[in-house]
């Protein structure tokens, strides 16, 4: 066993693509171009058993757009009545106060909202949805009124890595708790657009930098980052629960039709949560084993940033390579 | 505190493999002082407990007073109650002063 699964019987989180459907064509999108076959309810809450059995303590429910699905609500409350914790990611646009009542009641403990930038006009333009900057305000604001805990997600890239502090007061001004500032992934629409989009290894070096040095003046807010390569900052501080990408190791994600891969950027399927025996996914998936037992190759041979980072995000370096052990692309050293 | 109760806010599992494990190792006589067994998640920190404090954590659900859970450990044990508890006291005042067992 490694030590991931001497650690753990099972990931902690399940990120849930229910539906690649979406209603906006946002010029970063992992899944813009994805198809996969829908389940039915019924086969849902099969899942949702199964997650109750192997004692998964929290989904996440993702996309394409989760509330496309008109049966989100339903299956979120199967899922907290039983115990787990349900959250989820939206662009905003159907939340509205009404919408926002109906997941606290079903049992939602939080609902993050996508926001790329400060700038109306920027936000608007990048997700290629005009009126979606006021929407997803429109949704921060409504989650605030009924008394759900709110998040905000922002993609970091060209378009906003010089202007992360706006976003803070953004999220500040709309009674929001946590922001995380996620790392571009080179993923679907994202890999052909990362020419324009993506940072140079230098530049991402800058930014966390810079965003470190906010997140330790700043007590108002918590500031999060789900990026593997900043452990090789000396300033990154954080204990986390394992080392590198925590894909395949605290998490799996589950495609539309029930697939399970390790992560949403990581389109190698490793099994099929209503098909298969789920603990011999979890414990015996050579793709699984592979990604929690990164071997150092290329410049992360002798590095002494590896022992913290694991070679940065495996998905970047999967889709730039087809190589798990290749450096992050993203690394500066 | 007469009946501790644990933290709702805490979401919590026990690592059934590992706790498989430890009782095994226990059998055989094996130091398993620091096997955690049951895995605490808060604010985005983990904590884990040992065997004994584990079975402490899972009885902490605000219906057994500390005599209650002293017993259901000693039995667990085969050992007098009087010799667990005030471990169990101890340890359960541990975890209040953290804010993970609240008073019931």
């Amino acid at each position: 066993m490694s030590e991931v699964t001497e650690m753990f019987s099972a990931p902690l989180t399940f990120n849930w693509t229910l539906s690649y459907r979406c209603n906006f064509t946002c010029d970063h999108c992992y899944s813009r171009d994805e198809e996969c076959p829908e389940l039915a309810f019924d086969d849902l809450k099969r899942i949702v058993d199964v997650l109750v059995e192997q004692q998964v303590p929290f989904i996440n429910f993702g996309g394409g757009e989760p509330l496309i699905r008109h049966d989100l609500y339903e299956i979120a409350e199967y899922a907290s009545k039983a115990g787990l914790n349900v959250s989820m990611n939206t662009n905003g646009w159907l939340l509205d106060e009404a919408a926002a009542q109906r997941l606290k009641d079903v049992g939602f403990k939080s609902v993050g909202i996508s926001i790329d930038s400060s700038d109306p006009a920027l936000h608007d333009s990048f997700r290629n949805m005009p009126g979606s900057y006021e929407r997803a305000l429109r949704g921060l604001d409504a989650l605030h009124k009924v008394g759900l805990k709110s998040t905000m997600s922002s993609v970091i890239s060209r378009i906003n890595y010089q202007a992360f502090r706006e976003l803070l007061d953004l999220a500040r001004d709309h009674g929001v708790g946590q922001v995380y500032l996620h790392n571009f992934k080179c993923s679907g629409r994202g890999f052909k657009n990362r020419e324009d989009l993506d940072l140079t290894p230098e530049e991402w070096q800058a930014f966390y930098l810079e965003a470190l040095a906010v997140k330790h003046q700043t007590d108002d807010l918590k500031i999060s980052f789900d990026d593997p390569v900043i452990a090789s900052l000396p300033e990154y501080q954080e204990k986390t629960m394992v080392k590198g990408s925590s894909c395949g190791k605290l998490s799996l994600h589950l495609r539309p039709n029930g697939d399970i891969t390790p992560c949403g950027f990581i389109p190698v399927v490793v099994g099929n949560i209503l098909n298969d025996d789920f603990e011999t996914i979890w414990f015996d998936s050579p793709v699984l084993k592979a990604m929690r037992n990164k071997e150092a190759t290329g410049k992360c041979s002798g590095c002494a940033a590896f022992d913290d980072c694991q070679g940065g995000c495996t998905a970047r370096a999967f889709a730039t390579t087809g190589d798990f052990n290749q450096p992050d692309p993203h690394c500066w050293k | 505190m007469n009946k501790p109760l644990r933290n709702p806010e805490i979401v919590w599992r026990v690592e059934n493999r590992r706790q498989t494990e430890v009782l095994k190792a226990l059998e055989t006589g094996e130091e398993i002082e620091d096997s955690g067994t049951v895995i605490l998640l808060q604010s985005g920190m983990m904590h884990q407990l040992n065997l004994i404090g584990g079975l402490i954590w899972q009885q902490c659900d605000g219906q057994q007073s500390l005599t209650d859970i002293a017993g259901e450990l000693a039995k667990e044990f085969t050992v007098e109650q009087s010799e667990v508890e005030s471990d169990v006291a101890e340890f359960v005042a541990d975890l209040t002063e953290r804010g993970w067992l609240i008073n019931e």
